[in-house]
């Protein structure tokens, strides 16, 4: 038990555990809720809820109404569970950085490459969220609505996903890092 | 509404693994393209490994049935997947 606890506070997991935790989760949530674990989906019901609200006719297509219909669904609810959630291991390892100076901009090897400016940090995370997004909604999933639920399933759509993503993943962190790759 | 309380536990157990596993660090992601920490690839794969075995022995028990499977549109989710590659890389989602 003692053992346990003290797991439990570790900040860094081997990936091993936590994947076995995450593998049992998924199954957990097929079984009991007949749901796939995602999170990009949600964005996308919770942009259509204020997309129909705010200019009801340019949210009025096939996506929208069909495809990724808008309301609060079983993947939103995920969502605020997997903020929590990040919260709660954080603060098990005592590393919640929440409200603490320099928390905005705190990974040394972020800093190393762009500089140490907060705008540049939330500005890259805005750019980059939106092409996240927009290839989630390409894709019909992301790496965890995706590569890992649809993976698990064996769908052939999560492999090509991957092969995809790692793909130009490679090539886009040559890119960024040329001489320190 | 059991529904939903299930969604917020499967997603704080979900967010808490994602965290203890250090993908919440941008250094981890971008890394594993690097191919100098790959955390990322021994997470994803011990995941998918344990959870394909255990749905597919729940299934042959026929305890569950299959929610909708992704559907497989080569083009589109090879070139989703080669989009979502560089947003990844950027950001380190």
């Amino acid at each position: 038990m003692k053992f346990i606890m003290n797991y439990i506070r570790k900040e860094e997991w081997s990936p091993y555990v936590a994947g076995v935790l995450l593998g049992l989760v998924g199954i957990a949530a097929v079984w009991a809720s007949d749901s796939l674990l995602g999170a990009s989906g949600a964005f996308e019901n919770l942009a259509g809820l204020i997309g129909k609200a705010v200019a009801p006719a340019a949210f009025d297509n096939m996506y929208f109404n069909f495809i990724m219909p808008p309301g609060i669904t079983y993947g939103v609810i995920l969502l605020v569970g997997v903020f929590f959630g990040g919260m709660i291991g954080a603060a098990t390892s005592g590393t919640l950085l929440w409200g603490k100076k320099g928390s905005a901009n705190s990974d040394e090897q972020w800093k190393r490459i762009f500089g140490p400016q907060v705008w540049k940090r939330w500005a890259l995370a805005f750019i980059g969220a939106i092409i996240l997004e927009y290839a989630a909604g390409i894709a019909g999933g992301c790496t965890s609505g995706l590569a890992i639920s649809g993976g698990m399933l064996l769908a052939p759509a999560a492999f090509l996903f991957i092969m995809g993503m790692f793909a130009s993943g490679i090539v886009t962190a040559l890119i960024i890092y040329r001489k320190n790759y | 509404m059991t529904n939903y309380i299930l969604a917020l536990v499967f997603g704080a157990f979900f967010g808490f693994s994602l965290n203890k596993a250090g993908l919440t660090k941008y250094n981890k992601i971008v890394n594993v393209f690097r191919f100098t920490d790959l955390a990322v690839l021994k997470f994803m794969m011990t995941a998918l490994v344990v959870a394909m075995s255990g749905l597919y022995a729940l299934r042959g028990l026929g305890l569950i049935t299959f929610p909708n499977v992704p559907a497989t549109y080569i083009v589109g989710n090879i070139v989703g997947g080669l989009i979502f590659g560089v947003g990844m890389a950027l950001t380190g989602y």
